[in-house]
């Protein structure tokens, strides 16, 4: 009759026992008691790869009239397929599995000597590991497809201030005055969409749309008095033709921020959680990609999005830019000119080291990172509270940020 | 806000508190293992040397299964459990906290995203907790790690979850110990009604050996679902 032996597999390395649970032999695959390499060993366990030093080991430790009892069909696979004499068999589950698996404790310390509570930190480090090389495994190339969709919500922002400028012209022959009075392209087009003709113009229907009672009466007096031109449904049509564009394209452009939000999340949750998805996605765009980000030093991610100003900077000797893309954050378009230098410097370094995070081990730290530089900027805001002495009289009105329509949603 | 008045441990089970409020409503909590770290929206509680985390029953399927009274829970100080679909980590958090520092968590979640919040959120703060981003419905792939355990906790709203989960409680369930499962009529098959699912469910885990001892309807804290209690002989 031929003889039973079971390989158990622990993260330190693979057990052979006899049918009575007794250790025939093992091989412990680190020495050094490294997190890394036993987390790399269960990877390979996992993708059904039996790592080459185990081959070797059974090729060493078996002879011929065994039969190997193992759980993972991969793994029996592999292992019959590099040592054809070996008869394998899958048994998950088995009675002498189930019985190893409950002296873990026993096995660990008489096959590698090494204590349980040792043991047991050694693998929750390697499971915390592995499980975060793989998050990241999941998220990796995901990057490209998130600068892409950053770059599409550029191209659709463009395209909406394209139509709502024609559209407010269009329509404004036939009632010019709205166009002061409302402001947002979106409302602007849900007028002339939803409701067309001045004449179809009440409070109630403007209510329905959602627009604010004081907004509404303004609308409707303006209505009322305008100068414009009359308007037959045959033109009106054509002119929604625009319009209705206008109002799917605030949709795609929800739904794009919606899914670059997401996407952020798993691709570089720290950069998303220090600047937010969308901002962070322009900057991974802007360097080709999260591990070309986090390659760059702090000073280029400063600047990155200027490239046009720091090229008449070297060029024509113009004072280099302070700041690239990362101008439409907050913390910086909403300070005061002359501490915007030092407040992007000190985002720019955080944005490395998220950048770094993100790229190459995967924990989140956002908060720490934010917090530290929300620390910093109070700093830079009481040692520079007043503008440098020459610049005092002529500091200009702080200049409001309008990108591209409204913009809701993406200050932290 | 409503002060708590008095913290009393659970009539049943070891590690659970119950807290007691002004206006005489009642909450569940568990002793935080990792104090002032929370996880979703509990509110933490200063009570002695000891930190109170609040369990919220319409989050957690075992605290509302416990608010409706069952009878048996195998999760006490000191026992290992195999957690299948631990999401964010609301319940394991909880789950985490009563099995305390001699108690084990294995934590299975396939989705990679809330895995990320689970190590980063859960994980790295519970020295009791080995997450492992894997599918549930291939438990060879990391029965390498995983003990026998005490308790199989399985959450996972997969279609023939029953399945699974005997076959995960047939590799790391002690004999004697307990399998735990919340499941979800709606989104195991949506065109049989609840009870069928949940009596197909719980057929299979008979006819895998398993004795059912416990099942409760988590209405109103959880629609469609039913949490049962399940012992291997
Ligand atoms: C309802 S949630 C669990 C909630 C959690 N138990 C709690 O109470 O806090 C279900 C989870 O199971 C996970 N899941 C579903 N199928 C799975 C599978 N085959 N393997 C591992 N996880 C799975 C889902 O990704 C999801 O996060």
């Amino acid at each position: 009759m031929q003889m039973n032996v079971y390989l158990h597999f622990t993260p330190l390395g693979p057990v052979l026992v006899n049918e009575e649970g007794q250790i025939l032999a093992s091989d412990m695959i680190t020495q050094d008691k490294d997190p890394e390499k036993i987390a790399r060993f269960m990877y390979e366990l996992e993708t059904g790869n039996v790592p080459e030093r185990v081959l070797g080991f059974l090729a060493s430790s078996l002879s011929k009239e065994y039969t190997l009892a193992v759980e993972d069909e991969e793994v029996a696979r592999k292992i019959s397929q590099s040592l054809k004499e070996v008869k394998v068999t899958v048994q998950p589950g088995s009675k002498v599995h189930r019985a190893l698996r409950e002296q873990q404790q026993a096995i660990v310390e008489k096959a590698f000597g090494i204590s349980y509570s040792d043991y047991y930190r050694l693998v929750r480090e390697a499971t915390i590991l592995l499980a975060r090389w793989k998050v990241k495994e999941v998220a990796e190339k995901r990057d490209l497809y998130v600068a892409q969709a950053v770059n599409a919500l550029d191209d659709v922002n463009k395209t909406i201030n394209l139509f709502a400028s024609r559209v407010r012209e269009w329509y404004g022959l036939h009632f010019p005055e709205l166009n002061d009075i409302v402001e947002d392209h979106e409302d602007y087009f849900k007028i002339v969409s939803k409701l067309g003709s001045r004449s179809n113009i009440s409070l109630e229907k403007l209510k329905e749309l959602g627009f604010k009672d004081d907004l509404a009466q303004k609308i409707v007096k303006a209505a009322s008095n305008s100068m414009g031109a009359e308007l037959t449904e045959f033109d009106l049509n054509a002119i929604r033709l625009l319009s209705d564009a206008g109002l799917q394209l605030y949709s795609i452009r929800r739904n794009l921020e919606k899914y670059i939000d997401e996407a952020m999340y798993d691709v570089a949750p720290n950069i998303r959680g220090l600047v937010g998805p969308t901002l962070g996605a322009r900057l991974i765009s802007l360097a080709g990609g999260l591990e070309k980000l986090a390659r760059l030093p702090a000073s280029t991610i400063q600047v990155l999005g200027a490239e046009k100003a720091l090229f008449r900077a070297l060029r024509f000797g113009a004072r280099p830019p302070k700041h690239g893309v990362i101008f439409q954050h907050p913390y910086i378009h909403k300070s005061p000119k002359w501490q915007r230098g030092k407040i992007a410097r000190a985002l720019a370094g955080k944005l490395a080291i998220a950048a770094r995070i993100d790229a190459f081990t995967g924990e989140y730290k956002a908060d720490e990172l934010r917090e530290d530089l929300e620390k910093r900027i109070e700093e830079i805001k009481t040692l520079y509270a007043k503008p440098p002495a020459k610049q005092a009289k002529k500091e200009p009105a702080q200049k409001k940020f309008r990108g591209h329509g409204k913009r809701k949603g993406e200050s932290k | 806000m409503i002060r708590p008045v008095k913290v009393v441990e659970h009539e049943k089970f070891p590690g659970i508190y119950v807290v007691e409020y002004e206006d005489g409503t009642k909450k569940l909590a568990t002793v935080n293992l990792a104090p002032g770290v929370k996880v979703y929206d509990e509110t933490l509680i200063q009570h002695g040397d000891k930190e109170l985390r609040t369990w919220n029953p319409y989050r957690s399927k075992l605290a509302g299964a416990i608010h409706k009274g069952i009878t048996i829970n195998p999760i006490k100080p000191g026992v290992k459990v195999l957690y299948l679909g631990v999401a964010s980590g609301t319940t394991p958090s909880h789950v985490s906290d009563i099995i305390g520092p001699k108690g084990v968590l294995f934590g299975v979640e396939f989705a990679p995203r809330v895995m990320r919040e689970f190590i980063e959120k859960v994980a790295v703060h519970r020295e009791n907790v080995v997450p492992l981003l894997a599918d549930a419905r291939f438990p060879t792939k990391y029965a390498h790690v995983v003990e026998l355990v005490d308790v199989v906790y399985a959450d996972i709203a997969q279609p023939f979850q029953a399945k699974y989960v005997a076959d995960n409680a047939d590799m790391f369930l002690k004999s004697g110990g307990y399998i735990m499962m919340a499941i979800k009529a709606m989104s195991i098959d949506v065109t049989a009604t609840p009870s069928e699912t949940y009596k197909r469910e719980i057929t299979h885990l008979e006819e895998r050996g398993y004795k059912v001892k416990e099942v409760k309807h988590l209405e109103p804290y959880d629609e469609a679902h039913a949490f049962v209690v399940a012992q291997k002989p």
